[in-house]
C-alpha cells in the first residue's frame, strides 16, 4: 500500500498541470478573449490613431506623445487580463463533474485543489497579456521605459487578472455554477468603460470623471500608460500596482474564505 | 480489530422544512478480506452511510472506524487506507485513461517512474489497455466504471468502498466488474459494496446488511438470511388481483403482489396439495403454482414488507453497450 501523499507544492503542480492539459484540449474556448482584445486594439488604433496620434502633435489632443498605440495598448492588456476570471469556471467544472469530490476523498490539501485553478488563471493572464503586448509591439508600440517597461506592464496585468481570478472563484463556489463564475466578466465591462479608456481623465465629462475617480481600473490604466508614455513615473506606477495588488489581495482572500466554507464537510 | 465498524451511525440533514434523518441508526462490522454488501432501495441511507465512513460527510452521532481509525478524528489517516468509487465521483473527460491513472498516482506520492509502472498495471487490471490513450469522454459507461474502480486502487488500499458500482450497466459490463471485484477480494482487499440489485449482493457478498429507511433491518450471510425464511417458498399465480387478495386472507403469513401470492413453508412439496384444496374450496382459480428455495428477494420482502423495485431489472443503456463492444 502507498499511503504517502505528495508534498503540497508537488500536489499543486500536478493539479495545475492537469488543468493546463484540459486547457490545451479545448483551445477554441481560450481564443475569444484574446481575439477580442487583439481585434479592439487594431480597431481603436485604426479609428482613433489618426486623430490622437502623430497628427495631433502640438494640440491638446496629443495625450500620447505622438503614438496613440502607447495610449490604447493598456486598454487591450487590461481587457486580456480578465481571462483570469476563468479560474472560477475551472473550479466549478470540477465541482459539477464530481472530480472535486474525488480529490476530497484523497489525503491531499484542499488548498492545492483551490489554488490550482487560480494558478492556471495566472498563467492564462500572462500568456494572453504577452500575446497582446507582442502584437502591440509589432504594430508600433514603443514604451518610454524601453522593453523593460513591458515587464512592468505585464506584472500589473498579472495582479489585475488575479483580482478577477479571485472574484470568479468566490462567485463560482458561492453560486455553485459556471454562470456564477462567469459573472466576473460582467463586472469588467462597466469597470473598463467608466474609466479614462479613450481619453485621459482630465478630458472626461464631469459625471464620468467622478465615476472614474472611484473606479480602480482608472489607476491600473494610468499606471500602465505612465510606463508606456512618460517613463518611470513612480507616483502613477505605484498607484497602479497598489490598486491591482490590492484588488488581487481582497478577492483572493474572499475566494479562499468562500472555498474553505464550501469544502467543509456538511 | 474490524476492517470497518459502524456503531449507531446517525446523519441528520437540516432543511427549510425541518430536519431530515437520512440515517437513523446503522450498526455493522466488516471483517478483513470480506465483501460486505449494504442492500437497500434508493433513499434507504446506503450512500449517506458510505459518505460518513469515507470521511466525506460529518457524522451527526455514533461512531465509524476504519482499521481502528476514527473517521471523524483521524480522517486524513483514514483516507490513506481507503479507496473510494462513489456514484457521483467524477472523471475528467478531457484527459485520457492513462493520464488520469498517472496523475492520481503522482498525487498519491509515487515517483514518475513508479507512477508509470502503476499506471500500466492498473490499465491491465481493469482491461483498458487498448483505450488507454483515448480521452475518457469516448469511453462507454462500463469502461468509465472500470476506470473509476482502477483509480480507487492506485494506492493499493486496504479497504475499498464501492457505491452502486454497477447501477445502469448492461449485464455484460456488470459481469466484468463482478469478476474484478471478486479478484480484489482474492488479493485480500476488504470491500464494502452498496447495491440495489439483489442478485449482485447474492453473487458477491460474504455478508449482507439490509438497510431500509435509515435502519438496519436484517444482517447475515446470504444463506443465513434465506434460512430465516424457512424451508421453501410457494408461489401461486391467480387470474386476477381479487382472487389473490381473497387467498391472502386464507393463507397465513402470505404476501401478495398483483396476481401473485407467496408464502414461506417448512416443506413445499407436502404443503402444496393442502393449500390448493383450501383455495379451490373458495373457488379461487390458480393458474400456476411452484415451490422454490427462498431468495434474497423473499428475505427483502419479509423484512421490509415490500419488494425491492427493479431488483432484477437489468437497465441496459443500449448506446453505451454498442460503444463498448464496437
Amino acid at each position: 500500500m502507498n499511503n504517502q501523499s505528495a508534498p503540497f507544492f508537488l500536489q499543486l503542480g500536478i493539479l495545475t498541470k492537469r488543468l493546463l492539459l484540459r486547457l490545451a484540449r479545448r483551445p477554441l474556448a481560450e481564443l475569444p478573449n484574446v481575439f477580442i482584445s487583439a481585434f479592439f486594439l487594431l480597431i481603436y488604433d485604426g479609428a482613433l490613431g489618426g486623430v490622437f496620434g502623430g497628427s495631433a502633435a502640438g494640440t491638446p489632443f496629443d495625450f500620447a506623445n505622438g503614438n496613440f498605440l502607447n495610449f490604447i495598448l493598456p486598454v487591450s492588456i487590461v481587457s486580456a487580463s480578465v481571462s483570469g476570471g476563468a479560474s472560477g469556471i475551472y473550479l466549478v467544472e470540477d465541482i459539477e463533474s464530481g472530480v472535486f469530490k474525488r480529490y476530497q476523498g484523497m489525503p491531499i490539501s484542499k488548498w492545492a485543489i483551490i489554488l490550482a485553478p487560480i494558478a492556471v488563471g495566472a498563467i492564462r493572464v500572462l500568456l494572453q497579456a504577452t500575446l497582446i503586448m507582442t502584437l502591440g509591439n509589432f504594430i508600433g508600440a514603443d514604451p518610454a521605459t524601453g522593453n523593460s517597461g513591458y515587464f512592468a506592464v505585464l506584472a500589473m496585468a498579472f495582479f489585475w487578472g488575479m483580482g478577477f481570478a479571485g472574484y470568479s472563484v468566490a462567485a463560482g463556489v458561492r453560486s455553485g455554477s459556471s454562470q456564477g463564475a462567469q459573472a466576473a466578466t460582467f463586472l469588467f465591462f462597466p469597470a473598463l468603460f467608466l474609466a479614462p479608456t479613450f481619453t485621459p481623465r482630465y478630458a472626461l465629462k464631469g459625471w464620468l470623471e467622478s465615476a472614474a475617480a472611484y473606479n480602480p481600473t482608472t489607476y491600473v490604466l494610468e499606471g500602465m500608460r505612465a510606463i508606456m508614455i512618460e517613463g518611470w513615473v513612480l507616483d502613477d506606477i505605484l498607484k497602479g500596482f497598489l490598486v491591482a495588488g490590492g484588488f488581487a489581495f481582497i478577492t483572493l482572500t474572499f475566494a479562499v474564505f468562500s472555498a474553505r466554507t464550501a469544502t467543509e464537510k456538511s | 480489530m474490524f476492517a470497518v465498524e459502524a456503531k449507531n451511525l446517525k446523519k441528520t440533514f437540516k432543511s427549510k422544512d425541518g430536519d431530515v434523518e437520512a440515517v437513523k441508526d446503522v450498526s455493522f462490522h466488516v471483517n478483513e478480506g470480506e465483501i460486505f454488501s449494504i442492500l437497500g432501495p434508493n433513499g434507504a441511507g446506503k450512500s449517506t452511510t458510505i459518505l460518513m465512513l469515507t470521511t466525506l460527510l460529518r457524522v451527526t452521532s455514533g461512531k465509524g472506524s476504519i482499521l481502528g481509525l476514527d473517521v471523524e478524528k483521524e480522517d486524513k489517516r483514514v483516507r490513506e487506507k481507503i479507496g473510494i468509487a462513489l456514484q457521483d465521483t467524477g472523471l475528467d473527460n478531457l484527459l485520457t485513461g492513462r493520464e488520469l491513472f498517472f496523475t492520481t498516482a503522482r498525487l498519491w506520492g509515487f515517483t514518475k517512474q513508479d507512477a508509470e509502472t502503476r499506471t500500466s498495471e492498473l490499465l491491465e487490471l481493469v482491461g483498458l489497455n487498448e483505450a488507454a490513450d483515448r480521452r475518457v469522454k469516448t469511453y462507454s459507461g462500463g469502461m468509465k466504471r472500470r476506470l473509476d474502480l482502477g483509480l480507487s486502487l492506485v494506492h493499493k488500499p486496504e479497504v475499498l468502498f464501492l457505491d452502486e458500482p454497477t447501477t445502469g450497466l448492461d449485464p455484460g459490463s456488470r459481469r466484468v466488474l463482478w469478476d474484478e471485484i471478486k479478484r480484489l477480494r482474492e488479493d485480500g482487499v476488504t470491500i464494502i459494496l452498496t447495491t440495489q440489485y439483489l442478485e449482485e449482493a447474492d453473487e458477491l457478498a460474504d455478508r449482507i446488511s439490509i438497510i431500509d429507511n435509515g435502519l438496519v433491518v436484517a444482517e447475515g450471510t446470504p444463506d443465513e438470511l434465506k434460512a430465516q425464511i424457512g424451508g421453501d417458498v410457494i408461489t401461486f399465480i391467480f387470474n386476477n388481483y381479487e382472487d389473490s387478495k381473497t387467498a391472502k386472507d386464507l393463507i397465513l403469513n402470505s404476501e401478495i403482489e398483483g396476481n401473485e401470492l407467496r408464502v414461506a413453508v417448512e416443506n413445499g412439496a407436502e404443503k402444496i396439495p393442502d393449500l390448493l384444496r383450501k383455495l379451490s374450496e373458495k373457488n379461487l382459480e390458480v393458474t400456476s403454482v411452484s415451490a422454490s428455495k427462498p431468495s434474497l428477494d423473499d428475505v427483502f420482502l419479509q423484512v421490509t414488507g415490500y419488494r425491492l423495485e427493479g431488483a432484477s431489472d437489468q437497465e441496459v443503456d443500449s448506446e453505451e453497450e454498442l460503444s463498448e463492444y464496437e
